[in-house]
């Protein structure tokens, strides 16, 4: 009998991949096939085998700690993520600067003052470089 | 089914924030403190995929240095110690792509888990160890990272760089040889492998 077709199945069987149709397709198959059902037997035990190791904690070699150690004295210090520097950086800032007190106790940061300030500049350079291209356009040549 | 031997390492205590920060901003001793407490889990990783101790040193302490550039990156939706098992991972697979050795003999560790491992009556760490590094590496770490460590066929794909069809193939060809090495170890009074030595040895 020709049984890859069924070896191929006990692999996905093994995995958990088979549905219930092709679970039953392979229990009838492996009632009447000692050597397939003596494969499926041996797979799940190389499996359990392979999985309890994996269980294991191996030792590492003595020193070796204090070797990763010394290798890592060596790096520099670990980049922080850009979002996470800017946001260190205007955090800094905003130490340096201090806040501008508002009606109503509330306080707002001097860098966002900036920074709507800048923001509002760019708007205004914007609007006057476009109107400039537009009167150019519009003058006779 | 057995369940992924993630869960395992993912059950270990984390740090503690303070320390993480610590040493995410370049505090040595923080990180020494990181190393010695998962550095059973990322050598035994290392090892299972490489098989032999000079390899997974190397790899091993790559992945540690690769966890101490990326600490100021890691988020805490993961636990730590499944981001440095996956960094481990990652930077052994990584070193077997690159490194092509010569066949190493087969080398047996050493447990740090007292007792001794849960295996068939008939298998012991020499014969599993030996059945391991036989497998052609297109093969073994495929079959490691399924079997042993239970990462999901698209998991291994992505870390191998592999079709997914192609890591079945290759996970059911490593089972089906560890089978009839197995066998036929079991045949046979169990001894260590020629050139097993201890990792004290080394």
């Amino acid at each position: 009998m020709d049984c890859s077709y069924f070896r191929e199945r006990i692999n996905n069987f093994i995995d958990g991949e088979l549905g219930y149709l092709d679970v039953a397709e392979l229990q009838q198959h492996l009632s009447f096939c000692p050597d397939c059902a003596a494969e499926l037997a041996q797979l799940g035990k190389v499996r359990g085998d392979l999985a309890a190791w994996g269980r294991l904690e191996l030792a590492p070699p003595p020193g070796f700690a204090e070797r990763v150690t010394a290798a890592v004295e060596l790096e520099p210090a670990p980049a922080k993520p850009f979002g996470r520097a800017v946001n260190d950086a205007l955090d800094k800032l905003d130490e340096t600067l201090g806040r501008i007190p508002l009606p109503g106790g509330r306080t707002i940061p001097v860098k966002n003052v900036i920074g709507w300030g800048l923001a509002a500049a760019a708007v205004v350079i914007g609007l006057e470089r476009r109107h400039l291209r537009h009167s150019r356009e519009l003058k006779p040549s | 089914m057995p369940t992924s031997n993630l869960h395992k390492w993912a059950s270990l205590p984390d740090p503690s924030p303070a320390d993480l920060a610590r040493a995410a901003e370049g505090d040595a001793r923080a990180f020494t403190l990181i190393v010695e407490r998962y550095q059973g889990m990322v050598y035994s990783v290392a090892f299972n995929v490489l098989g032999n101790h000079t390899d997974a040193e190397d790899a091993a302490q790559e992945a540690f240095l690769r966890c101490y550039r990326k600490l100021p990156q890691f988020r805490s939706e993961a636990t730590f110690s499944t981001w440095l098992f996956r960094l481990a991972l990652t930077a052994s697979v990584d070193y077997k792509r690159c490194a092509k050795r010569q066949p190493e003999p087969v080398e047996v560790p050493e447990l740090a888990d007292e007792g001794s491992p849960d295996l068939g009556d008939d298998v012991t760490a020499a014969t599993l160890t030996a059945a391991l590094h036989d497998l052609p590496d297109d093969y073994r770490v495929p079959t490691v990272l399924r079997d042993i460590y239970g990462l999901p066929y698209q998991e291994i794909a992505e870390v191998t760089g592999r079709p997914l069809g192609t890591v079945k193939v290759m996970v059911h060809r490593g089972r089906a040889s560890l089978r009839l090495r197995l066998r036929a170890e079991g045949a046979r009074p169990a001894a260590a492998p020629d050139g097993a030595r201890q990792r004290s040895d080394a």
